[in-house]
């Protein structure tokens, strides 16, 4: 009997039964597609933090250099200080060590590419491409004591024509830049020559790995060395206009042995305490200043945050929409009732079963609604997944068992007082003729 | 003496807006007793009936139903001696719109806890709407659709029946089915509390209670009892 009446009595107010589903839809399609972006988005935005590059920069301390950030130019060179190759094993030993994904240390330099009227200066810099690191002193004796790491890891957005480098002592390849390879008309197997002008006199005797040295004018040496492209680089930023070659190769033929300019260090989660491990690692290595990439770190919040609290904000006011809606046709529906209401008490109903009747009716617009605007969510998902962050979302079954409880919540807090306003309709009412 | 069913002492019910519309009625209802209730508009028949049918409590005074007391008890036990007692017959029907004549009926049942369909088709087939069972109440003629309430008033049984104004929206020839339904049931030994304007109707009743300004005015025996004596 019970099934019964509200079957009836649904089918009977179809179209203010709709009215009542049509608003939890709107609350249930907005939460849906908020959870279902925040956890594609979720994952994605810690895929594009990667994307640009590393989280942390650490540069000699007082070192005047500009960094060479990615989509950034390189400054002068002034007064030159350098870190230490041999100190960075030390990054891995910081108390966030598990959030260290991996680093690269450039060394930079302007070298001349080509012979004679061709020639052109690019920027070339030595870094690691997978470079297995001893850990000398790890943080704890259960802790490895290697560690793999390079521009791979901090730069997996490249787009590599050809090959990585894969030998940390291949000293003859190079990864050129997409634009360096275009103006120097490089394609996968050329051979090169690059020249480097600024040596110091006198260091060019720690020359190692075959890198040639003569003297002009006797303060300067220049170092040269002949290089072929294992892969061409494409990363929209500065690095398209780079050379990149194992450090060790970059240290000789600058004559800087052991030495770094930057390192970039890639940390492995969505919100890292960079700066935390910005200043660890400052404690750890004596004259190292860690900087956060702020700027880049912020944008990328800022964006994932603006979203979301875009999002809990339409959330809030799609539900507040949801609950009035509700809270309207329910009141409506008690209203238009109200004799039946007092009928169903003259002849023995008990509150409970008054209070049942509509709250199953509640339960009922939040199922169907939820469902509905599980759907629809779906959509508007993929809809501010392409406009927002160009990507389709996945669909997450998870988020219906989100979306259904809140649609159902949402229906039956909307429906207590319109439900208690029913309980208290009075018995005597039939008799009095209203 | 027929056995009391009944009974009010000093029962005064004062609305919110300060009407007074019962003042200290002393009443009692007998069993097998049809007693008819007239009285000027706005003098307090409906509020009596409300009370006498656990609808409504009094400001003050006594209510005992079947030796019970009803004052003092909550809505729930309310409820409770409502749908054990008393069986109510409306001059608006009072039919919900979306349930079937039968489905009406079967509703009464289904608060009562007492389910059962061939009864409530029985119920139906004394009021003589066997072929009307499956209409909704949009279906049925006025007549009809007091027959399914009396039907429905009826099928759990109650010691007692209450009718106001059972006839107040039916022609002649409608109410006078509808009378000879009650009378029937009178027979069959049920207390009947009727509120009419109509003295004709107050003719079929054992007794009948006249209510001038909440109070009673008369009481006195009539119809069949009268002329019984
Ligand atoms: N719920 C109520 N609230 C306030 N006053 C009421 C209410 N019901 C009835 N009354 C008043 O009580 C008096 C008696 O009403 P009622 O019992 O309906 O009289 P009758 O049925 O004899 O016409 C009238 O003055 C009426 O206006
Ligand atoms: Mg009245």
């Amino acid at each position: 009997m019970f099934v019964r009446l509200l079957r009836k009595s649904i089918l009977r107010r179809k179209s203010r039964f709709a009215m009542g589903v049509a608003s939890v839809l709107i609350g249930a399609a907005v939460v849906t597609a908020l959870f279902t972006v925040s956890l594609g988005v979720g994952d994605q935005v810690g895929q594009e933090f990667t994307k640009y590059g590393a989280d942390l920069m650490l540069q000699p301390q007082s070192n005047t250099i500009q960094i060479g950030l990615p989509g950034v130019s390189i400054g002068s060179v002034t007064e030159q200080k350098y870190i230490n190759e041999s100190d960075l094993w030390m990054i891995k030993t910081i108390q966030h060590k598990a959030n260290v994904l991996g680093f690269a240390p450039f060394l930079y330099q302007v070298v001349t590419v080509g012979d004679g009227p061709n020639a052109q200066q690019a920027v070339l810099a030595g870094t690691y491409f997978n470079k297995t690191i001893q850990i000398l002193q790890p943080a704890s004796p259960q802790d490895p004591s290697v560690f793999s790491t390079g521009i791979e890891d901090i730069s997996s957005w490249w787009k590599v024509t050809g090959n990585w480098i894969t030998d940390q002592n291949d000293t003859t390849s190079a990864m050129v830049g997409s634009n360096v390879a275009q103006k120097l008309n490089l394609t996968v197997g050329d051979s090169f020559k690059v020249s480097y002008a600024g040596a110091q006199n006198g260091t060019t005797a720690t020359t190692q790995n075959g890198t040639t040295a003569t003297t002009q004018n006797g303060t300067t040496a220049t170092n040269e060395k002949e290089l072929k492209v294992a892969g061409i680089v494409e990363s929209g930023g500065a690095e398209d206009n780079q050379i990149f070659v194992n450090l060790p190769v970059a240290q000789d033929l600058s004559s800087r042995p052991g030495k770094v300019d930057t390192v970039q260090v890639s940390a492995l989660c969505v919100r890292c305490p960079v700066a935390d491990m910005a200043s660890e690692i400052q404690g750890k290595i004596p004259g190292v200043q860690g900087t956060t990439i702020t700027q880049l770190t912020n944008a990328e919040m800022s964006t994932l945050d603006k979203y979301q609290s875009m999002m809990a904000l339409v959330t809030a006011v799609a539900l507040l929409a949801s609950t009035m809606g509700i809270f309207t046709t329910m009141t409506a529906n008690v209203t238009e009732r109200r004799r039946e209401i007092g009928l169903m008490k003259s002849i023995g109903a008990e509150n409970r079963s008054i209070a049942s009747l509509f709250l199953a009716e509640a339960t009922l617009t939040g199922l169907i609604g939820g469902i509905g605007g599980f759907g629809v969510g779906i959509v508007l998902a993929q809809f501010i997944g392409l406009r927002v962050f160009s990507t389709t979302i996945p669909l997450r079954w998870e988020v219906l068992a989100v979306a259904i409880p809140i649609a159902i919540g949402v229906s039956l807090l909307a429906s207590a007082l319109p439900v208690r306003r029913a309980t208290a309709v009075e018995p005597a009412i039939v008799l009095r003729g209203e | 003496m027929d056995e009391e069913l009944i009974s009010l002492e000093k029962v005064t019910k004062v609305y919110g807006g300060g009407t007074r519309a019962l003042n200290e009625v002393t009443l009692s209802f007998e069993k097998d007793q049809w007693t008819t209730i007239m009285g000027p508009s706005g003098s307090g028949k409906t509020t009596l009936l409300n009370i006498i049918g656990c609808l409504d409590l009094p400001t003050s005074g006594i209510v005992r139903i079947a030796g019970k007391e009803v004052t003092g008890v909550g809505q729930a036990a309310l409820t409770r001696l409502r749908r054990e007692n008393v069986g109510l017959i409306f001059q608006q029907y009072h039919l919900v719109p979306y349930l079937t004549a039968l489905e009406n009926v079967m509703l009464a049942q289904y608060y009562h806890g007492s389910p059962d369909e061939t009864k409530a088709v029985d119920a139906l087939k004394n009021v003589g709407l066997e072929h009307r069972l499956d209409h909704p109440p949009a279906h049925l003629s006025g007549g009809e659709q007091q027959r399914v309430c009396i039907a429905r008033a009826l099928v759990n049984e109650p010691a007692i029946l209450l009718a106001d104004e059972p006839t107040g929206n039916l022609d002649q020839t409608n109410g006078n089915v509808v009378l000879q339904m009650i009378q029937r049931l009178h027979a069959e030994g049920r207390a009947i509390v009727l509120v009419t304007h109509n003295p004709d109707i107050s003719e079929l009743g054992d007794r009948t209670i006249r209510i001038v300004d909440g109070s009673v005015e008369q009481d006195f025996k009539s119809g069949g009892d009268r002329n019984g004596e």
